[in-house]
């Protein structure tokens, strides 16, 4: 139970950089989307010590812990769209598989070989 | 009223489906395949239109926000990391980036997808949020975004593994990097096995993946758009 008052409490107080960053983007023209510039405002606050890490240490591990959750609703999503049954849906499927097994393979075999070379 | 329902409903049947993995780790069972299909199944039944559910689903959907807010923590944790590896991340993503971009853009034409599905398929690989924002930006449909950007991060977690094993790349912080690049979120969960060094490399690929995708998005894409 205290447990779930601490994790509630601190995704509060995350929230408050999402409205600082829906502020922020009100206020200037910023080309960034509004996760990541409050993702960006909470880093500087951890990092200048405007906040310390325990205020939301374990809500921020309870978030991204049950990200998968929080993507379930959009999934859901994919029944309004009848072109994605059948065969484009599967060759889009195929598509998606070889690319990321490409993206994937080159992104990690780049970072091997190089850091191989750095040691 | 709907909101509590579908909140109630989703949470209930995704704590299912985790415990029903636990038990019997198969593909079948990943909270983004099972659990949908189950709700899918129980609101058909409950005579609850996808676009009700819809409504309802604002809560959950709205934590995507905070949940890729909270990464700057780990980022903050390792920030000497960071530092210390900086001009690797970025040549990893940057490389990343542009191979997403490019071998889809090929294979979807290659395969002849409809105009509308190839748009909306470009932003693929990087986070939900953000990769709606660019599909946007260059004319696709955000919610068939969503959809693709969720195969792409089941299919790269499951297939990453396989990929390091054939190819013969050990370290966490290459399989971090290409699991954060190449299947966003998801495969930055799916780090969690290969430890604290893998999910950092996974959390910073996957943030400048998404800031990179972006810059791409505003400059590069258009032109590949006005291609087609």
């Amino acid at each position: 139970m205290r447990r779930i008052g601490i994790i509630s409490v601190q995704v509060a107080i995350i929230h408050i950089f999402l409205f600082l960053a829906i502020g922020l983007k009100a206020l200037l023209p910023l080309p960034l989307p509004t996760s990541i510039v409050g993702l960006l405002l909470l880093f500087f606050a951890l990092f200048f010590n405007l906040i310390k890490l325990e205020w939301v240490e374990q809500g921020g591990r309870w978030l991204m812990a049950e990200l998968l959750l929080f993507f379930i609703p959009s999934a859901v999503g994919i029944v309004n769209y009848d072109e994605l049954a059948g065969v484009q849906g599967l060759v889009i499927v195929l598509v998606i598989a070889i690319s990321t097994i490409i993206v994937v393979g080159i992104t990690g075999l780049i970072v091997d070989r190089f850091e191989v070379k750095q040691q | 009223m709907t909101i509590l329902l579908v909140t109630l409903l989703t949470c209930g049947l995704y704590v299912l489906t985790k415990k029903l993995a636990k038990r019997y780790p198969i593909l079948l069972f990943h909270p983004l395949i099972f659990t949908p299909a189950l709700i899918i199944i129980t609101i058909s039944l409950m005579g609850i239109s996808p676009q009700t559910f819809d409504q309802g689903a604002v809560v959950l959907t709205h934590m995507l926000g905070p949940a890729t807010i909270a990464f700057a923590i780990p980022v903050y944790k390792h920030v000497e990391v960071l530092r210390k590896y900086v001009v690797l991340i970025l040549l990893g993503v940057i490389s990343g980036s542009v191979v997403a971009i490019l071998s889809t853009f090929l294979l979807g034409l290659l395969f002849g997808l409809d105009y509308h599905l190839l748009i909306s398929l470009l932003p693929r690989s990087i986070t939900t949020p953000l990769a709606m924002e660019v599909s946007e930006e260059i004319g696709g449909i955000p919610a068939l975004t969503i959809v693709f950007v969720i195969i792409t991060g089941i299919l790269g977690a499951l297939i990453g593994p396989m990929v390091f094993k054939v190819l013969k790349i050990k370290s966490p912080m290459a399989k971090g990097l290409a699991l954060g690049m190449g299947a966003h979120a998801v495969g930055t969960n799916r780090t969690l096995e290969y430890g604290e060094e893998a999910t950092t490399f996974s959390t910073l690929a996957m943030i400048f993946a998404g800031i990179i995708t972006i810059l791409l998005g505003l400059s590069v894409l258009p032109l590949l758009v006005n291609l087609l």
